[in-house]
């Protein structure tokens, strides 16, 4: 039965009450992120009443002990504060089960658990499972879920479930963890999460593209010389990163999802609709159109990767990559990634798209830019100075989250003088607010039903497909690239610099 | 009658010649580089109310930390031999301990006879392209007219101040008539924001859910100014709901059902105290205690107790407007529900 008092009265998917089950709920994520971003959601008055919250974690904890770490943090990074009045009815709705991720017990006893919790609110019985866990547990979670049969919805409810990242660590273990997610739930009810979706600019991408009409007609290799995507950390290995970093590498901690789903976003076709798979179809057709790096020779031609050596960052000395804690000394695994990458379809044929992550570089920043091509030079290419560079469109993701363009102008004065100046929107001095953190969007979401700002399992893999071959020629080639190299608190590699200037293009200063 | 008006108003800025307002603007932005001028929207402050217009200034401080516009202020003292003064100022904030992003203020007081001179002072002083929201204070007078309808954009107003709201209304819906992609926001209205999606909220639930074709009683507990406020929830339970009016408050559900609505004044009432349904077994119900920050949305349902706490809606107005121009929107569900809602204040 339908709810008329929700019609017209927001202009999203409604969420429905649920449970939710946070698969790893003693670790950092769910402390700093889903637990807050719950909190904020009820303190907007945005939770849909009646939404139960279970922790699933091997660690022997009672349920106050467990509330009283979740509060904690909470007081420390909650975007709203911590109200006492808020708060309280809110964490009794949190308890803690405590089970190893293998163990059958533990998830018949969640079973019955949420039995009771069904009857205690009159039947409803949806389901949000959230494997916030290390990823080596996935499977086994994913398995006893449905050994326990909490994959399956009880008749008028859901069952759904949210993978966090990484989706795998190539693409065969990526389509093996996706054949386990689909032998345990459908496709429909998987939410595979990238925060970066979740963010205001990413989420204004599509709306800048298609809902202002100076814009669309100029996106494409005609008027396009060429697109870059940056993501700049001033970070390094700190607080024992280093660890989880030597497995992964840049290009698979933030390439393969975070930069890959950015750049789907600013390459796709308008889509026909705005329906989750409308979005989606559009998107993994850019992936499935890039052109494969496929020997190693294209690889070196087209990638960089880089380590840092020692340097100082914001005027701090910092050590050299190799240097940090929990990293090898001979460590093979590349903190910072420049790639070239060209995608085969009529809309961008010869426009070379740019993508470059790195730790320990001068700032933090992610942002998308958009280099158009130059006006003819016909009228004031012989002017002292020429024309100053072309139009540049700036979508700036994080820190300061706006966009910018810059425009060449001439300069007041009885000469003619141009020179660049750039026009500023930014979302915290327009609109005031802080927007809502990403992970609010997105768990609010998924209680809705709405996979548009998640991956779905041929963009996941077409990703890893892409990602595959520049991995292979770095570890499994007989001739692999070289390893370059960068002062901490640069700008990243010489190698880096000639990549982009073979096709007359420079990396933007941020 | 003579003016008590102050000579000089530091407040409202630097008094400027009506004619070279804008040149002495772009003075003002010339004396500092580092300053941002940020403007979504030009946002028209209009009141009948003497004194309004420091009152008003210092709202508009407030209300640009988060709204970027223009904001133009107008006093009118139509009692008062003809005159036209301005000001200008600017409201300055630091947006994110950086950098000072600052919106631009023009008040205007004008005295005597107005109306003609009224619209040209406010249209010839628009930053173009940029929507014009008209914050109307107070009664609706005869200064609001079809024209100046015509320009708005978005038209905010008070209905709990008027003192004949079908005649104010009739004026509203005639200018809705003459300009249909006009959006009229009543502060009433978004009064009782948080209790509809309170009410929407609980009929989530599926015992609430169930009950719903069984509702037979609604009642309301409103403060005495906010009759209208109790009034427009009561017409949207019953349009969202199919419920036909019946008079004196008794309507009559799609399946033939009778509902009995109950619409109580209480001295110690928040502005909107109370929303219940019920239906023989099921309350459902979403309250508010007066100067409480949250609203209480509960089931009961013999044993079957749910209850949670959500944001109460703010009281003043200034607080309400901002609200209103954060979230933006056509206000569709407004006007959808206007006919009912005239019909209940019969």
């Amino acid at each position: 039965m339908s709810n008329p008092f929700r019609e017209d009265l927001v202009s999203r998917n409604r969420p429905e009450p649920c449970t939710v089950v946070i698969f790893g709920a003693t670790g950092d994520l769910t402390h700093r992120k889903l637990i807050p971003a719950l909190y904020n959601l009820a303190v907007d008055g945005e939770l849909p009443t009646g939404v139960n919250i279970i922790g699933f974690a091997r660690r022997e904890k009672a349920d106050e002990e467990f509330r009283k770490g979740l509060e904690e943090l909470n007081r420390k990074v909650s975007r709203n504060g911590h109200d006492e009045e808020v708060w309280n009815p809110f964490i009794h709705s949190v308890t803690y089960h405590q089970s190893e991720f293998s163990d059958d017990a533990g998830y018949a006893s969640l079973a019955k658990r949420l039995d009771e919790i069904d009857a205690e609110r009159g039947g409803k019985g949806n389901r949000l499972f959230y494997i916030a866990s290390a990823p080596e547990f996935f499977d086994d979670i994913l398995l006893h879920l449905k050994k326990a049969g909490l994959n399956e919805a009880k008749p008028g409810c859901w069952a759904r479930v949210i993978v966090e990242k990484p989706f795998g660590t190539d693409l065969k273990t990526a389509q093996h963890l996706n054949h386990v997610v689909n032998q345990t739930f459908n496709e429909s009810d998987t939410y595979r999460i990238d925060h970066y979706l979740g963010k205001e600019t990413a989420q204004n991408l599509m709306v800048l593209r298609f809902a202002n009409a100076i814009f669309e007609p100029l996106w494409n290799s005609k008027y396009i010389s060429h697109i870059q995507i940056t993501c700049a950390e001033n970070l390094g290995m700190e607080g024992g990163r280093g660890g989880y970093y030597e497995k992964s590498g840049a290009l698979r901690d933030m390439v393969q999802n975070h930069l890959l789903q950015l750049l789907s976003l600013v390459a796709m076709e308008p889509p026909t609709d705005l329906s989750a798979d409308g979005v989606r179809d559009e998107k993994v057709k850019v992936i499935r159109s890039l052109r494969q790096w496929d020997t190693p020779e294209k690889v070196a031609e087209n990638v960089v990767r880089a380590q840092y050596t020692a340097g100082h960052v914001d005027g701090n000395p910092v050590p050299g990559y190799r240097e940090e804690d929990r990293v090898s000394a001979s460590s093979e695994t590349e903190a910072y990634v420049a790639v070239r990458l060209l995608i085969d379809t009529w809309r961008w044929s010869g426009v070379p798209f740019y993508i470059r992550m790195g730790k320990r570089l001068p700032k933090k920043s992610t942002e998308i830019s958009v280099h158009f091509k130059d006006a003819p030079s016909v009228l004031f290419g012989a002017l002292p100075g020429g024309v100053p560079g072309g139009n540049v469109l700036v979508i700036r993701i994080q820190p300061d989250e706006g966009i910018s363009l810059r425009m060449v102008s001439k300069i007041p004065g009885t000469s003619l003088r141009l020179e660049p100046v750039k026009m500023d929107f930014h979302y915290a001095t327009s609109f005031g607010k802080g927007s809502p953190e990403a992970y609010e969007r997105l768990i609010l979401d998924a209680m809705a039903g709405d996979a548009t700002l998640f991956a779905r399992r041929d963009e996941v893999e077409e990703a890893w497909r892409f990602i595959d071959h520049i991995e292979r020629a770095w570890h499994e080639s007989d001739n692999k690239p070289p390893m370059a190299e960068f002062v901490a608190g640069s700008w990243g590699p010489r190698e880096a610099d000639e990549m982009i200037q073979k096709d007359g293009n420079a990396w933007r200063r941020l | 009658m003579s003016s008590n008006f102050p000579k000089s108003c530091p407040e409202l800025g630097i008094e400027v010649p009506i004619s070279e307002i804008e040149l002495e603007l772009r003075k003002l932005w010339e004396q500092d580089e580092a300053r941002t001028n940020a403007s979504l929207m030009n946002l028209a402050v209009y009141s009948e109310k003497p004194g309004s217009l420091l009152e008003n200034s210092r709202i508009i401080n407030s209300l640009t930390r988060d709204n970027a516009c223009r904001a133009i202020l107008v006093e009118i003292n139509r009692e008062e031999p003809a005159s036209l003064r301005a000001w200008i100022t600017a409201h300055c904030h630091l947006a994110q301990g950086q950098k000072s992003v600052c919106c631009e203020q023009i008040s205007f007081r004008l005295t005597g006879r107005v109306t003609g001179r009224f619209r040209n002072t406010v249209f010839s002083h628009l930053n173009s392209d940029l929507p014009l929201v008209f914050w109307w204070q107070g009664e609706l007078s005869e200064v609001f007219t079809e024209r100046l309808a015509s320009v708005i954009d978005r038209l905010i107003i008070d209905s709990s101040l008027w003192s004949q709201p079908q005649i104010s209304f009739a004026r509203i819906l005639e200018a809705l008539k003459a300009n249909p992609s006009l959006v009229v926001q009543d502060l009433a209205w978004t009064r009782c924001w948080q209790f509809r999606v309170g009410i929407a909220s609980l009929f989530d639930d599926t015992v609430a859910q169930s009950a719903l074709e069984g509702i037979d009683q609604v009642r309301i507990k409103h403060s005495p100014s906010h009759c209208n406020t109790a009034l427009q929830i009561m017409a949207w339970l019953a349009v969202q709901a199919g419920w036909k009016h019946q008079g004196n408050l008794t309507f009559e559900s799609k399946t033939g059902l009778k509902i009995h609505a109950q619409i109580e004044s209480c001295g110690d009432s928040a502005p909107l105290g109370m929303v219940e349904l019920s239906s023989g077994k099921v309350n459902v119900r979403v309250s508010h205690e007066k100067n409480s920050v949250h609203l209480l949305r509960e089931i009961e349902a013999g044993d079957y107790h749910v209850t949670s706490l959500s944001p109460a809606d703010p009281e003043a107005s200034p607080d309400l407007v901002a609200q209103q121009l954060s979230r933006g929107g056509k206000n569709s569900l407004f006007i959808k529900i206007l006919p009912m809602f005239l019909d209940l204040l019969k």
